[in-house]
């Protein structure tokens, strides 16, 4: 029964948004402006729902006493110190919430992305081998917009820059902009198959 | 030296230490990363949305049509108990049919149809009697025949003669070349987010630079 | 050597690539590219008070990358006096966005609530864009501070994208696609962006296609964006460091192809 309710649910706000683009009337507008506010106020619980899951996960590790209990303490520890100080002393510029934030947490992730930088020059060293002509116009590609965007590559000859800017501007754009048609008909038709309860994977 | 900045540095060692391989200070900063970020989020959330959009207009304004989107989002909590999952369905049915509805339009235009006027386009303007160089002409016809042949590549029920897969295998090689393209731009971005740690270490930290 | 120990090699060479040039830093003569010259004219021809509506989209892991781009472009955005509207799509944006657009309004004089202002975060990016397109001060009752946004002298003749002349969203992933969906399409917003050099050439089609209006890519468009701008920054900072470690990687990917000439010695398929 809950599942015919849901498949009701996603056929009539599916529709009704789709609708609402041709149409220009108050009480369209009423309700569009209700589902958009309804989208992000039952975003917000799942993420809430996926904070507590994540937590219980890491209070039952440690209730197990896992050897990565430890671990599982520093995570609940840091979730619980995020909302308690934003609770106590607030979200200011000068909060324990945001000292965490400036100097723990935004350092911690721009390292981890900064790994990669290590982690692609070895992938490059190992997986960039020319090895079939599409390896080749790969590499060659690679290779024109590392020079051709380098200031060095600018040193060398005004054609570098220009050359990959030609490459990024048309046979490049060509690839993507197919790339970007296909996704796009793609999107359309699983819309459709989702609004007409075909698709209800989700269920 | 301020213990902000003592603090910035330990974790960031902490993360960079990896690379030696996987050691109980990586594996802290790692797990207090996850911490971190998941409350931040959360406090984030109810200070832009849940309290806002819907507890002050509830208790405040004391606007009963509120109580619809919170009925939705507490439906959401069912999720916790694997018997009352399907509970939570209606308000998912609800974000994913909208979702949907909205998608429809938007994706037709910004994503087909006005990618499929911009690829035709340059030969209007060849129709229209503009004088055109013939490194032009190549350029479009190229660009022409990159979309269609990638179009086709990725058009998995296509028949599998000959020609079709000769027209397939010249799509590759176009993404070949925006795969490349992008593989460039992606090392020198990964690039740029080391130096910008290294520009923490030896400055900041180190006063090197 | 062990495949370990060709990793490590390559660690180091890719640490001494970096930090070298970071220690001992040159000055590059370097040019704009016509993709960063359109993006500059775009703020250029602006009329003056023009409204700018910038969305901080981006994670603080990118930071390092879009805070030179931000600056630059923010700094060009308060230089022609133009009023700005600063918004969020993404969690850790928020912070950031608020953080360096309040440093640079309080480096130019700028008056909150009058010449600048800061929305805060909204999830849920289609549902935001969406809303924003309806009315802004209903998407955003109140600003980041608390304080009701139709108090706020900037909202008196600003309602949707309609008084808007312009939106710049400055993202590290595919943020700038929503906005063309959800923004341009249906509402003909003009929109700019200024990305990470890895989301680049996903984006050219949109700016070949006229649905945005300019891209500014990277740390090396941020310098670029610098010498148009006449200022030195982040992006002028980092150049040469960047350079540098591009040509120890383009080394990295010819060593590759060597060392597998020399074991494999097979001809082509």
């Amino acid at each position: 029964m809950i599942r015919k309710v849901a498949t009701i649910v996603a056929f009539a706000t599916g529709l009704f948004m789709l609708v609402q683009y041709f149409l220009n009337a108050d009480i369209v507008s009423l309700i569009y402006r209700a589902l958009l506010d309804y989208y992000q106020i039952i975003f917000a619980m799942t993420m809430i729902v996926g904070g507590i899951t994540l937590f219980l996960n890491h209070a039952r590790t440690i209730a197990h006493g896992q050897r990565a209990g430890w671990y599982s303490g520093a995570t609940i520890a840091a979730i619980l110190f995020m909302i308690i100080a934003a609770l106590i002393y607030g979200t200011g510029a000068d909060s324990p919430y945001q000292w965490a934030f400036n100097n723990m947490q935004a350092p911690m992730q721009a390292t981890t992305f900064s790994l990669l930088a290590f982690f692609v020059a070895s992938a490059a060293y190992r997986g960039f081998r020319v090895r079939s002509r599409a390896a080749a116009v790969l590499a060659i590609s690679a290779l024109l917009v590392l020079i051709g965007r380098n200031a060095f590559g600018e040193m060398i000859s005004e054609y570098l820059p220009q050359a990959a800017g030609w490459l990024l501007n048309h046979p490049s754009v060509a690839a993507k902009r197919g790339i970007l048609i296909g996704i796009g008909l793609g999107s359309v038709a699983t819309a459709l198959r989702v609004i007409l309860g075909i698709e209800r994977t989700y269920l | 030296m301020e213990i902000s900045t003592l603090v910035a540095v330990f974790f960031t060692m902490a993360i960079f230490s990896f690379l030696y391989r996987d050691n109980p200070f990586y594996r802290l900063a790692e797990h207090v990363l996850i911490g971190l970020s998941v409350g931040f989020t959360l406090v984030l959330l109810f200070n832009s949305v849940l309290l806002p959009k819907l507890f002050q207009p509830l208790f405040g304004s004391h606007d009963l049509w509120s109580l619809i989107p919170l009925a939705l989002g507490l439906s959401m909590f069912a999720g916790l108990k694997k018997s009352w999952g399907s509970y939570s369905k209606p308000a998912l049915a609800l974000m994913i049919g909208s979702g949907a509805g909205v998608s429809i339009p938007a994706m037709m235009e910004a994503r087909v149809l006005r990618q499929m006027a911009s690829a035709i386009e340059p030969f209007s303007r060849m129709g229209a009697g503009e004088s055109v160089g013939l490194w032009f002409i190549v350029t479009i016809l190229i660009s022409l025949i990159g979309v269609a042949t990638v179009m086709i590549y990725f058009f998995y029920t296509r028949p599998e003669t000959k020609p079709v897969t000769f027209v397939s295998q010249v799509g590759i090689y176009f993404l070949m070349v925006f795969f490349g393209a992008t593989f460039g731009y992606t090392v020198t971005s990964r690039l740029t987010l080391l130096i910008g740690r290294l520009e923490f270490l030896l400055g900041d930290f180190l006063g090197l630079i | 050597m062990t495949r370990t120990n060709t990793r490590r090699l390559i660690f180091l060479v890719v640490f001494l690539g970096v930090a070298l040039p970071l220690i001992f830093n040159i000055d590059l003569t370097h040019h704009a590219t016509p993709e960063t010259r359109q993006a500059y004219t775009n703020i250029e021809s602006l009329p003056d008070s023009a409204i700018v509506l910038v969305s901080f989209d981006f994670e603080a892991s990118s930071w390092a990358e879009i805070k030179p781009l931000a600056e630059v472009l923010l700094a060009h955005v308060f230089a022609r006096n133009l009023r700005v509207v600063g918004v969020s799509l993404f969690a850790e944006g928020t912070t950031l966005g608020e953080q360096i657009l309040a440093a640079i309004a309080a480096e130019k004089g700028r008056e909150y609530g009058v010449d600048y202002c800061y929305l805060g975060y909204r999830p849920q990016y289609v549902a935001a864009i969406l809303g924003m397109g309806e009315s802004i001060t209903a998407e955003f009752p109140a600003d980041y501070y608390g304080a009701p946004t139709k108090n706020l002298p900037l909202f008196a003749d600003l309602h949707n994208y309609d008084q808007v002349n312009l939106v710049i969203s400055i993202a590290d992933g595919s943020m700038p696609t929503y906005w063309t969906e959800y923004a341009v399409a249906p509402y003909g917003v003009n929109l700019e962006v200024a990305l990470t050099a890895t989301m680049a050439t996903a984006y050219y089609p949109y700016l070949s296609s006229g649905q945005i209006s300019g891209l500014l890519a990277g740390l090396k468009g941020a310098a670029e964006y610098e010498l148009l701008l006449k200022q030195a920054g982040g992006g002028k900072r980092g150049l040469f460091a960047q350079s540098v470690s591009q040509v120890v990687i383009m080394l990295v990917i010819i060593a590759g192809n060597v060392a597998d000439y020399f074991r494999r010695r097979k001809p082509w398929k």
